[in-house]
């Protein structure tokens, strides 16, 4: 069988997404698990003109750097046709194409282990729990 | 924030983040729900297909998917990351709600990403499914007798459409494939047509030459399929035999196109038809392939490379028929097969079994280096290619 692959915006004016990457697994605190939309994972920032980014989540700050991938990546979405082309081959079921939704061509790359930070935020939502330093908890 | 009809939000305020300042990453209200998006690393190359809606996935469920361009084939591997990768949207909306805070909302947690590696097209298939039911003069004459396309006798006939379905290959290397065997479309199926059917035609196109004193070089193309027509055979394969055994040499001239025989597929074609019968003395054989060779061209030996295979039996010479056209085209399965013919080969009879193998990033002698074993006995004695 075989599955297009679209680009319904048109390659030029495909819409840039982007990729913000840690080492490790975020986990949500167990209060916030039944509803985690709209919850900060965490703040980006950019301390000084220089391409260098901090992550704070919780009481963890990664330090990481923009990346501009080697090779774009093309975000892609399932779309399933629910008409039946004019293939003639009799097959009523829905034809699946995959729709090219985004480029993907820098990220911000988070690969060193989080460092603690003194100060406690007042109630962090959600904690990052990467290696050994999450003992700290 | 003095103008909060500036902020961005989404992957934009990811990108264009301003020095001194921050934004918050959340959860999107989406995150979670089925939104599976999956990253697909492109070459620059595939940009321009892409673009022109020609990048297509193909294999069937129990294949490993491949992914073709117009021209290539890309086997497709998923490579895992035990990373978190926050995928971030362009936002939905143009500004900020609260109009004070720059937001960028996760909407999923990619896996991993899909790369691509330039691969040989998988064609091997395509003539399995086409030598089930070959095109032959049974046909050709029911199809003068009843005219209803009875469903029956089209199963297992490939269209166009079934073909790209379930052939992993690009569109070009698909039309490649198919002129590789000489596959004709008829009533909208693609067909290879029963070689005894093709060499009856072809003699029958060449009596008509003599008979009209026609120029093997110089045939015109209505004057040929109109004769050949005559004579009971379809049009369609009437030109199609034009096409297998000739070259057009002159299409400008608007109306009729000149054609002209290619000596060296007309001559193989009737030493294949000798050697049909198995292995014969090369003598015998010279002689009886030189009686059907038409009066104008040429036989020589050398015009069977990769279609003949030559040995000594004690002080005799004998001749059997070897075609490179009938060995699989994977590498591994080709040399096998080659191995289990023959245990040793010489360079200058093997070349021709393997001159068709294109594997992207591997030259013939790469492929020689990675399955044969190379031995020379002495420094002026031929190398010799064994099994690894």
């Amino acid at each position: 069988m075989q599955i297009e692959v679209k680009c319904s915006c048109g390659a030029e004016n495909c819409p840039e997404w982007a990729i913000v990457e840690l080492q490790g697994v975020v986990e949500v605190q167990p209060s916030h698990r039944d509803g985690i939309q709209n919850l900060e994972i965490g703040r980006l920032c950019r301390p000084s003109s220089e391409e260098k980014y901090t992550l704070t989540i919780g009481y963890h700050e990664l330090s990481g750097t923009k990346v501009t991938l080697k090779k774009p990546l093309a975000v892609l979405k399932k779309v399933k046709r629910t008409d039946d082309g004019d293939h003639g081959d009799g097959s009523s079921s829905g034809k699946v194409e995959l729709d090219v939704v985004g480029v993907i061509r820098h990220k911000i790359l988070f690969k060193t282990r989080p460092k603690a930070l003194i100060s406690k935020p007042p109630e962090p939502a959600v904690k990052e729990r990467a290696s050994s330093t999450s003992s700290k908890n | 924030m003095e103008q909060p009809h500036s902020i961005l939000t989404g992957a934009e305020a990811v990108l264009n983040i301003q020095p001194n300042s921050s934004l918050s990453v959340t959860y999107d209200t989406l995150f979670g729900s089925s939104h599976n998006h999956m990253l697909l690393e492109l070459h620059d190359e595939m940009l321009p297909d892409l673009l022109h809606q020609s990048i297509t996935l193909r294999g069937e469920p129990n294949e490993d998917v491949v992914l073709c361009t117009l021209s290539k084939t890309y086997a497709v591997k998923f490579v895992g990351t035990s990373n978190s990768v926050f995928l971030i949207p362009p936002s939905r909306h143009q500004f900020t709600q609260n109009g004070q805070q720059s937001v960028a909302s996760v909407i999923e947690i990619s896996p991993g990403n899909m790369e691509l590696i330039e691969t040989a097209p998988r064609l091997d298939r395509l003539k399995t499914l086409l030598a089930q039911n070959p095109y032959s003069s049974m046909e050709a004459l029911q199809a003068d007798d009843m005219e209803d396309d009875s469903k029956e006798s089209k199963m297992g006939l490939c269209t166009w459409h079934d073909l790209v379905n379930k052939i992993q290959a690009s569109d070009d290397e698909l039309r490649n494939g198919l002129e590789a065997l000489s596959a004709v479309e008829i009533d909208g199926f693609w067909r290879i047509v029963d070689e005894k059917y093709m060499g009856e035609i072809l003699t029958m196109l060449l009596q008509n030459s003599i008979l009209n004193d026609w120029s093997l070089d110089k045939l015109d193309e209505d004057e040929v399929v109109t004769s050949l027509v005559t004579d009971g055979f379809p049009h369609k394969l009437a030109y199609h035999c034009l096409h297998v055994y000739g070259s057009k040499v002159d299409e400008a001239r608007g109306k009729s196109c000149v054609w002209t025989l290619d000596e060296r597929r007309v001559c193989v074609h009737f030493a294949r038809q000798v050697l049909g019968v198995g292995k014969m003395k090369l003598e015998r054989f010279m002689e009886m392939w030189l009686k059907k060779i038409p009066d104008g061209m040429n036989a020589n030996l050398e015009m069977l490379k990769g279609e003949v295979l030559t040995e000594k039996v004690g002080i005799e010479m004998w001749v059997r028929g070897f075609s490179v056209a009938s060995l699989p085209s994977n590498p591994a399965e080709r040399f096998s097969v080659l191995f289990r013919e023959r245990p040793k080969w010489e360079s200058k009879d093997l070349q021709h079994y393997i001159r068709d193998l294109k594997v992207p990033g591997l030259s013939s002698e790469g492929l020689l280096l990675k399955y044969t074993r190379r031995t020379q006995p002495t420094q002026d004695a031929a190398p010799v290619f064994t099994a690894r």
